[in-house]
């Protein structure tokens, strides 16, 4: 009982240390070449300068400055030019759908993320979200949380042992719970908070705010077309986990939608100026996706971007997917869908290349043949033109 | 899938496992941490004296205060300092032991990105060896024989020749050290704690050196040590950090420390 006491004690006094700091109003840290204010902050801004050093010549870093200067261009028409000039955008070839944001304003834009949004509002959205992050410092408050946490448990462990009775441990067990819980909820609170500055950016922007809910229709639609094409059951979109980091997908669709201007719905959201400049590196970002082998998923996103029309990169992007399966039945598909992809455009090498090896594998020789024959006239340098040589009888020398 | 992340993930991996790693800091033996290894590559001799020159890549620095919990709250200045100490420190040190420490030019484009990988290389490669070959009892079936050999070969590859400044140098030296001091709570929950019977550590000290040939990409030298003494906040803590650090590089004469404020050095593998 008197080391319960202790405990409550202990625990009362640590958090009205905690509640007795007043904060001071900090400029917001995108003015003008602002410089972190604080030890903590100073010091989670000199440990995330350093990293970025390191960061910038990594190797997953897509070194393409007309897709750098693109992805920067829509933030600034997100967030607008006063405030975009605080972050360093880095697109990062890693083919799943995040973003993040570091304190010091380094941004990271995953290659995924271009590949699943269908228009400037669309990403803008999402950086936006991210950049809503940098601007309310929720690295810092995450850190100065985390350490008020720990400090908490730190001291209820000590104390908890020094009576270590049932009732002890149970009670710090369930603290100890408690802690974590919060801590998850805070965190999942910061995302609603980035989530409400993301949207106000769109907002008070040219684009269309009501994009932002869409992303997270079309994201909760690929899980549930990937759950099914693995035969799980359909994911659920409303539950939050003990341990979520972010509130769920439904929820933050239809907090998006409510957010969104209603009077601005008509506006443009850029989807053909999207479209426009993301092509060139389009079929890497496909290939990438592909190479995941989540066929459900690749499945679902070639046919989402083919709501705008298909294209020969987005016919030879699925026949790879069926080819690279290949199954029996898959090969049949692919080489259907190469076809499409040459009918559209006869200069495509590579559908040439796919179309060949799906009949080959599928035992018709002669057309398979033709279609690699082609696909060498097209491309008589390419990487694999000796292996794809030996696959064609006349092009190998007589031993 | 974790949507939408930022950095601060990583901390709460880490704040999920906290309640773990609390209970690991109380009941975590130091006999694992307290070892000190370093190796030479065999047949690699450097006469005191020899007047060779030495490229320092870009330390890794990084100092912070440890927080009640344990957690590691970063800290510039002390950053700031340490990396100032830590680079005097070098150049007095190897000047004493004769030769030239000449630091790695600020590098650009594919230079950056060459220097950014073996960087990176480095560090791979050297924490396999504290990993596989110096501690006893997490050994690579395949590197067992050379243990018993008194076998050292690791090697970065010959590209570290095309590092920039590389061309002027003969070794090339990285060096790390990860600091955290604890703060005055933690050292509190420690007295408090050793009253519960409850064993905290207060404070992280770690650090690695090594030096590799700039011609073949072998590594000669390779010293690592989890529990290192020396402020590195202060000229003279730096000082004696850098010492510890250099303390078996190959032709040194670098006086060891007091024994009694030192940690035993461990045989070599």
């Amino acid at each position: 009982m008197i080391a319960r006491a202790r405990l409550a004690i202990g625990l009362v006094a640590l958090v009205a240390g905690r509640m007795g700091q007043a904060e001071p109003a900090l400029p917001p840290p995108y003015a003008g070449a602002y410089q972190p204010q604080g030890v903590d902050e100073q010091g989670l801004w000199a440990l995330m300068d350093e990293e970025e050093r390191r960061f910038a010549q990594s190797d997953m870093v897509m070194r393409e400055a007309a897709l750098q200067a693109y992805v920067t261009k829509v933030l600034c028409d997100t967030v607008g030019a006063d405030r975009c000039g605080a972050t360093r955008v880095y697109i990062v070839r890693v083919p799943v759908f995040n973003a993040s944001m570091s304190p010091n304003g380094l941004m990271q834009v995953y290659s995924g993320l271009l590949l699943r949004v269908h228009s400037e509002a669309e990403l803008g959205a999402v950086l936006g979200h991210e950049f809503g992050h940098f601007e309310a410092r929720h690295s810092l408050e995450q850190l100065k949380t985390q350490r008020s946490s720990g400090d908490v448990m730190a001291w209820a462990f000590v104390l908890a042992n020094m009576a270590p009775s049932y009732d002890v441990v149970r009670a710090y067990r369930n603290l100890q719970l408690t802690i974590i819980g919060n801590f998850y909820r805070f965190g999942r609170n910061q995302e609603r908070e980035a989530d409400g500055l993301g949207i106000g950016y769109l907002n008070s922007s040219a684009l269309r705010p009501q994009a932002a809910a869409q992303v997270w229709e079309r994201l909760m639609s690929e899980f549930t077309a990937d759950a099914r094409a693995k035969g799980l059951k359909k994911p659920r979109f409303d539950r939050i986990p003990f341990y979520a980091t972010h509130p769920p997908e439904a929820e933050r669709a239809a907090t998006l939608t409510l957010l969104a201007r209603p009077d601005a719905a008509t506006r443009d959201d850029g989807a053909a100026r999207y479209r426009a400049a993301l092509a060139p590196w389009l079929p890497q970002l496909l290939e990438d996706q592909i190479k995941l082998n989540d066929f459900g998923a690749s499945e679902f996103i070639i046919q989402s971007l083919a709501e705008s029309g298909w294209t020969a990169p987005l016919w030879h992007a699925r026949g790879e997917l069926y080819r690279m399966r290949g199954a029996p039945r898959d090969l049949v598909h692919a080489a259907q869908f190469y076809a499409q992809a040459i009918a559209l455009d006869d200069t495509h090498a590579e559908a040439h290349r796919g179309l060949g090896l799906s009949l080959l594998k599928s035992g018709q020789t002669a057309p398979g043949q033709q279609a690699l024959r082609r696909y060498l006239a097209l491309k008589p340098d390419a990487p694999d033109a000796k292996l794809i040589g030996m696959m064609i009888p006349k092009e190998v020398p007589a031993p | 899938m974790l949507p939408f992340l930022k950095w601060g993930h990583v901390m709460r991996a880490i704040l999920s496992v906290l309640g773990a790693a609390i209970l690991y800091c109380a009941i975590g033996s130091s006999s694992l941490q307290a070892q000190e290894r370093s190796a030479v590559r065999q047949g690699f001799v450097l006469p005191p004296q020899s007047g060779k020159t030495i490229l320092v890549l870009r330390p890794s620095v990084r100092v912070a205060e440890q927080s009640t919990g344990g957690l590691a709250e970063p800290r510039a200045e002390w950053t700031d300092q340490a990396r100032a100490h830590i680079g005097a420190a070098l150049v007095e040190l190897q000047r004493q032991l004769g030769n030239t420490v000449i630091a790695a030019p600020e590098a650009y484009g594919e230079d950056a990105r060459t220097v950014a990988e073996h960087l990176a290389l480095f560090g791979a490669v050297s924490d396999a060896v504290v990993q596989y070959q110096f501690f006893v009892g997490n050994r690579l079936p395949t590197k067992k024989r050379d243990n018993k050999a008194g076998q050292f070969d690791w090697s970065l590859g010959p590209d570290v020749a095309k590092l920039p400044g590389a061309e002027q140098a003969d070794y090339a030296l990285f060096l790390h050290t990860d600091d955290q001091f604890g703060s005055t709570g933690r050292k509190m929950l420690q007295i408090v704690g050793a009253i519960a019977g409850v064993g905290f550590t207060s404070g992280v000290h770690k650090g690695s050196a090594g030096l590799v040939d700039l011609k073949t990409g072998d590594l000669l030298w390779l010293n690592a040590d989890f529990q290192m003494g020396g402020d590195v906040r202060e000229a003279d803590g730096a000082m004696k950090r850098v010492r510890q650090l250099l303390e078996d590089f190959p032709g040194s004469a670098i006086p060891r420390d007091a024994p009694s404020a030192e940690t035993p050095s461990g045989g070599k593998p």
